[in-house]
């Protein structure tokens, strides 16, 4: 078998010192393939957020080691992380974080600004992955005039316009309704067994974290289990 | 990519018009300060040197002591009859030869008084100015040699003494002297320096070192070259005359100066150049003030806009990137105050200058050089605030509020 897309050798992360050390994540190990659909659950505090931060290359464990293809991140300067989230990786965040005054498009073409892409080339690929969420012929609107979801279609078209190895989502239907969460969840699970898309999603929700193929539960910063979903869920396909 | 991060420095500033005005008002005082200083004081020299040159490219003067701005000469020896002879006899090229002593007093006639420059010279005095007269004549030789007393007076006094009488014939009174007005001067207005030239009295030189100056030295003579002799010769001859007349030791600098117009103008101008530097370390300083501002508004901008930088930091723009686009929004903001300053600067220059009766001389060097500052105090100001938001931790910005 290649080499594993996500390694985690006994990575901790403490917050504070002394005795009001927090440890967020402990001695925690951790292998995700390429192609996997991986959900996460636990109580508020036991470390979620913590370990999707490591593994999108925004925090650094305390100790251990963070493997990504084969390569550790530890060394890897800030540069170097911001290009590995550039290159490799789409973020959905919990509270949609989209640029406010600014268009669909535009939002959806921020991370091809940094790539340097050239204006018709962005604006080509930006406008596939609306469409790819059906947000076709919203490319003009700006965060404000977008519904919730839609807003979170533009976030999930952003995180996926850079064609990256995963996408990494922190409770992406946190702040849906049902029926949006759902749609939500359908898209997920396309861009998943289409264009082979490795997700790890975190989520409160039983039924959605059922989306997943594997599902990880975390209690006080240990992986408490890790099983792998044989059931999938009646309304997709 | 440029294009991109001048498009959304556009975009930030233009969606707090009003705010970003404010922030750059200190850049545009200090710019405007500046440009319409400048510009005015190009008008003043460009007049002043217009008003000298007309005076005569061919005119030379003649001053005890070291002369420049603002060094005064009461310590070296004086000229007297003699050294005026000297020149007349030895010097060839002269046109003439006008000895000048200066004064002022109260002229008197009739119920009438007035305040007035009182000039000791001769004849040879009005051929170097190139100065006609209206009325009457000029001195005669027993005049010349201060045995009968005679006044020219210029038309301000005229008009101050005499309102719109004939004075020929009349006599003033200057500084106890009784003089009778002789002739009237032809009108010449303001000098390049704004004083009013037809506000004098000219009497014979004799006359006014007995009764007005008390002394028998002279302050400064007035020499005017025929034409085609080349005033460079005429300055060589006249020094070395009066090295010889004076004694002057081979290796010892002069202690007198013969300069013509242009060497005069440009003193002129070196005061005025020095004025404009002081000014402009006053202006200076209100730009520094104006650069604090943008950097207080850029830091206010950046702790604002914590979440937009924790959202491009995350999904892959570099501290290099982020630093370059508040950077270029701090520089715009500060050309954009540059620009208006430079236009408020020129406006106002143009309303002074119109207002003195001076050329509108706008200078390209300095616009460029305000515009260049103006961009250099964004850079240097907006770096602080541009490497804060660079340097932000993406997690701690996005969770920001
Ligand atoms: N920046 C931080 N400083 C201090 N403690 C933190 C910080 N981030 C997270 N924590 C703590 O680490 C633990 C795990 O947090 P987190 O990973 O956000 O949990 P979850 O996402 O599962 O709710 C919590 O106890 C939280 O208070
Ligand atoms: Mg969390």
């Amino acid at each position: 078998m290649t080499s594993p897309l996500i390694e985690f050798q006994q990575v901790s992360k403490f917050y504070g010192h002394g005795e009001a050390t927090i440890r967020a994540l402990d001695r925690i190990d951790l292998t995700i393939h390429s192609g996997e659909f991986v959900s996460i659950m636990g109580p508020s505090g036991s470390g979620k957020s913590t370990a999707m931060n490591i593994i999108g290359g925004l925090d650094l464990p305390s100790s251990g080691e963070y493997v990504f293809q084969g390569i550790p991140t530890s060394v890897f300067d800030r540069a170097q992380l911001t290009l590995l989230r550039r290159h490799m990786l789409g973020f959905v965040f919990q509270g949609f974080n989209l640029l406010a005054r600014t268009s669909a498009v535009e939002n959806v073409e921020l991370p091809l600004v940094y790539r340097g892409m050239d204006h018709k080339e962005r604006r080509r690929r930006a406008l596939i992955a609306l469409e790819q969420v059906g947000l076709k012929g919203r490319e003009g609107h700006t965060t404000q005039e977008l519904s919730g979801g839609q807003q979170q279609r533009v976030a999930i078209a952003r995180a996926i316009v850079t064609d990256p190895a995963v996408l990494l989502a922190d409770e992406p239907t946190g702040n849906l309704d049902t029926r949006t969460s759902v749609e939500i969840m359908d898209l997920i699970t396309r861009l998943n067994r289409e264009n082979g898309i490795t997700v790890i999603m975190v989520t409160h929700e039983e039924d959605i974290a059922a989306y997943g193929k594997r599902l990880l539960r975390f209690v006080d910063g240990h992986l408490a289990s890790d099983q792998t979903q044989a059931k999938e869920p009646d309304h997709v396909l | 990519m440029f294009f991109e991060t001048a498009k959304l420095a556009w975009r930030a500033i233009s969606r707090n018009l009003l705010r970003s005005f404010l922030t750059v008002l200190g850049v545009v005082i200090g710019v405007a300060a500046v440009i319409a200083m400048v510009t005015v004081g190009n008008g003043t020299t460009a007049k002043v040197q217009a008003e000298l040159s007309r005076l005569g490219t061919n005119t030379l003067f003649l001053r005890p002591g070291q002369w420049g701005p603002g060094r005064a000469s009461t310590e070296a020896k004086r000229f007297n009859d003699k050294d005026v002879l000297a020149i007349q006899d030895q010097v060839t090229g002269l046109r003439a030869v006008a000895p000048l002593n200066r004064g002022t007093a109260t002229v008197i006639a009739g119920g009438a008084n007035h305040s007035s420059s009182v000039i000791g010279t001769t004849n040879d005095y009005l051929i170097a100015q190139d100065w006609d007269l209206a009325l009457g004549r000029k001195f005669l030789s027993n005049e010349d040699r201060g045995s009968q007393a005679a006044c020219i007076i210029g038309e301000t006094v005229r008009k101050e003494l005499f309102g719109s009488a004939n004075p020929v014939g009349q006599n003033i009174r200057v500084s106890n002297v009784s003089c009778p007005v002789i002739g009237v001067l032809a009108v010449k207005g303001q000098s390049g320096l704004g004083d009013d030239q037809d506000d004098t009295v000219i009497m014979p030189l004799k006359l006014h070192q007995r009764r007005i100056g008390g002394t028998t030295t002279i302050g400064s003579i007035i020499l005017s070259a025929q034409d085609g002799v080349a005033t460079s010769k005429v300055q060589s001859d006249v020094e070395s005359l009066l090295r010889e007349r004076r004694r002057i030791a081979i290796g010892r600098p002069d202690d007198f100066s013969v300069n013509d117009m242009s060497q005069i103008a440009a003193a002129m101008t070196g005061t005025t150049v020095l004025l404009t530097g002081l000014l402009g370390a006053v202006a200076a300083v209100s730009l520094l003030v104006g650069g604090i501002g943008i950097m207080n508004i850029m830091l206010v901008s950046v702790t604002e806009r914590t979440r937009e930088i924790g959202i491009r930091l995350a999904i892959g723009a570099l501290e290099r990137q982020v630093l370059t686009q508040f950077l270029v929004e701090a520089v715009m903001l500060s050309i954009f105050g540059g620009v208006t300053g430079i236009v408020t600067g020129l406006a106002l220059a143009f309303g002074v200058v119109s207002l003195l009766d001076v050329p509108f001389v706008a200078s390209p060097t300095i616009i460029l050089l305000a515009f260049a500052f103006s961009a250099a105090i964004g850079m240097v100001f907006g770096y602080f605030p541009a490497r804060r938001a660079a340097q932000l931790n993406p997690i701690e910005a996005l969770r920001h509020e």
